[in-house]
């Protein structure tokens, strides 16, 4: 039996990775990269505390998450894209256009 | 025992991994690591026993999203990243901000402790998820078909070349 401290850690530290990702970096495909390992560790903890309170709950709202991360991914994409193609470059430094 | 060693295994490769998608500077050895990490993490769902999540985790993200990942990374062309110009000190501040929320929330978990699972809960296989998922929450699933169908045609909107006329 695996004790739920040790998944609710592993969940945690997989996102606080995530987190960094997203606010360090500045490389955009790298930031969208960095949001999938943020989704990743709250699955994680998703389904251990479904394997803990057994309940079908956590998988079902991991599935909900894995659906919305596709999501997310697929415009994300559209959007890094489109922005390449007008900037030539997906730098976030070069994304200042509504700097006030 | 067997089971705690295996899913120690995995996490670890997952943190691992996930650490170095982050550091990499080459996006494309980014993306191969991300794979890994979906993997050890689809390991750490068998060893919950959420058999049913590993697999989806394992076809979408393994076989979807790393796969559009390296597409992308091919179309954008890689000569056009700039090296990362921020300095050391604002780095090593902006990364305090993840390891104080991870420090705080591990302290939360360990001095509250955690309820055991009530008694009479039911099952968490496969079965009883496929029945509480298309019973309980059948509206949120016809829900995502939707929100899938609106993704599908909202990305296509975004990323197609405007035509002049």
């Amino acid at each position: 039996m695996i004790p739920i401290e040790a998944v609710l850690g592993l969940g945690l530290i997989v996102f606080s990775i995530g987190l960094a990702g997203v606010i360090v970096r500045k490389n955009l495909v790298i930031m969208l990269m960095s949001l999938e390992l943020l989704l990743n560790g709250v699955n994680i903890i998703l389904a251990g505390l479904g394997r803990h309170l057994n309940s079908p709950r956590g998988s079902i709202f991991a599935l909900f998450v894995i659906i919305i991360a596709v999501s997310e991914a697929a415009v994300g994409f559209a959007l890094v894209l489109s922005y390449f193609r007008h900037k030539k470059s997906y730098d976030t430094d070069v994304l200042n256009d509504l700097k006030g | 025992m067997i089971t705690l060693a295996v899913f120690a295994l995995f996490g670890v490769l997952a943190v691992v991994a996930a650490l170095l998608v982050v550091v990499q500077k080459n996006a494309m050895h980014s993306v191969l690591y991300l794979a890994f990490t979906v993997l050890a993490t689809a390991g750490v769902f068998f060893t919950l026993q959420a058999e049913y999540l590993g697999a989806i985790q394992i076809l979408v993200y393994g076989g979807g999203i790393v796969v559009l990942y390296i597409f992308v990374i091919i179309i954008v062309n890689l000569k056009e990243i700039v090296p990362e110009r921020r300095g050391l000190i604002p780095k090593l501040f902006l990364v305090g901000v993840p390891v104080l929320l991870c420090a705080e929330v591990v302290t939360l978990v360990l001095r509250t402790g955690f309820p055991a699972a009530p008694a009479g809960a039911g099952e968490a296989g496969l079965k009883e998820t496929a029945e509480m998922l298309l019973s309980s929450y059948l509206l949120p699933f016809e829900l995502a078909s939707v929100l899938l169908l609106v993704v599908l045609v909202g990305a296509i909107v975004v990323a197609r070349k405007e035509i002049h006329r």
